[in-house]
């Protein structure tokens, strides 16, 4: 059992306010032979910075450290990829630093952004994050992915993650019952808000019948149940309050952060009391007499997302957040995710989705920008796309970005002439949740608009 | 002055493999102003069990090995499987103990249809997580024998071992239903 000291338990705390003030990404492909991987994350960056509206030579020479998230080198196939595109963007001699926390990769880029311009080490830093994983087939890159399980003892069971998940599949469903529709439900949602993104690779109009029945991965997980594999790539500005006031009127705060790690092997997690969040008691689970965090839970995003909301003064998330980004790889991880950050206490994660919250115009919109499930998992760019989406929703910006023709065009895309606008009315804070392996690393970071 | 010669050597491509652009990428053709070049790939690595040989050794000779932790220090009592050299408590080594498997059960299980690349088994393939009174983790193996409704959560099951011709791997144990 996991016991926790004083220090484990310390609220992070910013030693000076941090703003994201800029956001940009591509468009996310299966495969993208048309461009390298250089000049994704160079889009990436221009889109960026051409919607602050100043020049590239006037940016850079505001750079003061870089930060670069990328998954594995075994993908792109490129070590220290980052020194190439750090170079491609013109960006040296400024010191930068390749991140990778599996799965979470992006967050943790964000929250090193975030620490270093907090510390004061730096004033302006830019975020770029990407992956390539069109190299090799679907087959060989699931089993790169798997490389990021346990080699000795997990990996040559499956080389897949789909099947670590739907071990922990089967047991949610024998522990806490829910209707399988309502995990199909999530992949409806997610692939449903893809279409109205011209960022997204898997937009799909699905029949709760049509996901059940699709080909199972790994029972009982079906394809449409899975995350995308994709290329493409990310890029964010964080800056300290004097830069983010010069580079737009409308900086996004940094307010709560958090990080936390489990075992890499889900084998390996003893059973121990629940470490409560700010909106439960041990009256909450009183009589409870399953495992924690066992096959069902994540202790690390539970430990994120309590560091961040202590940091942030949030008691009730789904009351006082306006929208969430969650890292939907598979179904069953969402609804397990749901509980971890408190949308709902532990064993209820599918009311969140049958109360209609989880929806627009529900309590707490989660995934508008499609997830990983319907938009992309570019794995370097994940945690950052997740923040951009919320950039821009705080912002009040998400129509003119997602509802742009032109950006249709340039991806080689038309825009739906049914189309639906996904903006929250006057969403002010949202959180995203970036989470690697089967809860190795997970990371929380709540956006504030000012 | 050093005297130079006219006579210049040359360098040669060696050992060239057929060269190989990919027409097609997930079933579509690359633009044809694109150049996609194969770049193929076989490499060994020699990868070390180290501390943890005992357990992979002990497979071979139809024995389940854990750890566990007898360092006054600690108050944790149970039995790492997979087995850790080292405790992650107090950072002492451990003890390796035989594990008596005779109340395993399976914990939760998948069939696994679509595989990734390098997957050794035939499919379709149950993977189970075993739970084993005394053992403070969930063992990941695969049921190598199984019928129809099977796996099941908590069924009975007891480990068989690979000893003719053993992969070295943690395919070496498998389960299969203990009637």
């Amino acid at each position: 059992m996991i016991t926790f000291g004083d220090g484990n338990l310390r609220v992070p705390k910013l030693s000076r306010r941090v703003f994201l003030v800029g956001a940009g990404m591509t468009d996310f492909r299966k495969f993208y032979p048309a461009k390298q991987s250089s000049e994704l994350c160079l889009e990436a960056m221009k889109m960026a910075v051409e919607r602050l509206r100043i020049s590239p030579h006037e940016f850079r020479q505001r750079v003061n450290y870089a930060v670069y998230p990328q998954f594995a080198d075994h993908f792109g196939d490129q070590l220290l990829a980052e020194a190439k595109i750090h170079d491609y963007l013109g960006f040296d001699p400024i010191g930068n630093v390749g991140v990778k926390t599996g799965g979470a990769t992006g967050g943790t880029g964000a929250n090193t952004a975030i620490m270093a311009v907090a510390s004061g080490y730096a004033s302006c830093v830019p975020v770029v994050g990407w992956e390539r994983m069109d190299e090799v087939d679907t087959r060989q890159g699931n089993a790169y992915i798997a490389g990021a399980a346990c080699k000795d003892f997990e990996s040559n069971l499956g080389w897949s993650y789909t099947t670590y998940y739907a071990l922990m599949m089967r047991r949610y469903l024998e522990e806490n019952h829910p209707n399988r529709e309502t995990l199909a439900k999530i992949a409806q949602k997610n692939h449903g808000y893809a279409r109205f993104s011209p960022f997204s690779q898997i937009p799909g109009d699905y029949t709760i019948e049509e996901i059940l029945s699709a080909k199972v991965v790994s029972d009982p997980l079906t394809f449409p149940e899975c995350c995308a594999m994709s290329v493409g790539a990310t890029a964010l500005i964080f800056c300290d309050e004097e830069t983010a006031f010069h580079l737009t009127d409308h900086p996004v705060e940094v307010t709560g952060i958090g990080a936390g790690s489990h075992t890499l092997r889900t084998a390996d997690r003893r059973n121990m009391p629940i470490l409560l969040l700010p909106n439960e008691t041990e009256e909450t689970y009183k009589g409870r007499d399953l495992d924690w965090p066992g096959f069902t839970s994540f202790l690390a995003a539970r430990f994120a997302a309590r560091q961040a909301y202590l940091m942030a003064g949030i008691k009730d998330p789904v009351e006082e957040l306006d929208l969430a980004e969650t890292h939907d790889a598979f179904t069953v991880s969402d609804i397990q995710t749901y509980e971890d950050v408190g949308f709902r206490p532990y064993g209820r994660g599918a009311e969140f989705v049958e109360s209609g919250d989880a929806y627009l115009g529900g309590r707490l919109p989660t995934n508008l920008s499609g997830g990983l499930i319907g938009s992309m998992h570019s794995v370097g760019a994940t945690g950052l796309f997740q923040l951009a989406e919320i950039f821009w929703q705080v912002r009040g910006e998400w129509n003119e970005v997602h509802g742009d023709e032109k950006l249709w065009q340039k991806y080689g895309k038309i825009k739906p002439p049914v189309w639906q606008c996904l903006q929250v009315p006057d969403a002010r804070r949202g959180m995203a949740i970036s989470h690697a392996g089967t809860g190795s690393h997970v990371t929380s970071i709540i956006l504030e608009r000012r | 002055m050093k005297k130079t010669t006219k006579e210049r050597q040359k360098v040669a491509l060696l050992s060239r493999r057929k060269v190989v652009l990919a027409e097609n990428l997930f079933r579509e053709v690359v633009p044809s102003d694109v150049i996609v070049r194969e770049n193929p790939r076989t490499v060994t690595h020699r990868h070390t069990y180290g501390g943890l040989s005992k357990f992979f050794l002990q497979l071979t000779a139809r024995k389940l090995y854990g750890t566990k932790c007898r360092s006054t220090s600690c108050a944790h009592t149970g039995i790492w499987l997979p087995p850790r050299v080292h405790c992650p408590d107090c950072w002492e080594k451990m003890c390796w103990v035989e594990i008596d498997t005779s109340g395993a059960k399976v914990y939760t299980h998948s069939m696994t249809n679509l595989p990734g690349a390098g997957f050794m088994l035939s499919t379709p393939c149950p993977l189970i997580s075993v739970e084993i009174p005394g053992v403070c983790t969930k063992f990941m193996s695969y049921l190598s024998k199984f019928g129809e409704g099977e796996p099941y959560i908590g069924m009975p099951v007891k480990p068989v071992f690979r000893t003719r011709r053993p992969t070295y791997t943690i395919l070496d144990v498998s389960w299969v239903p203990n009637e």
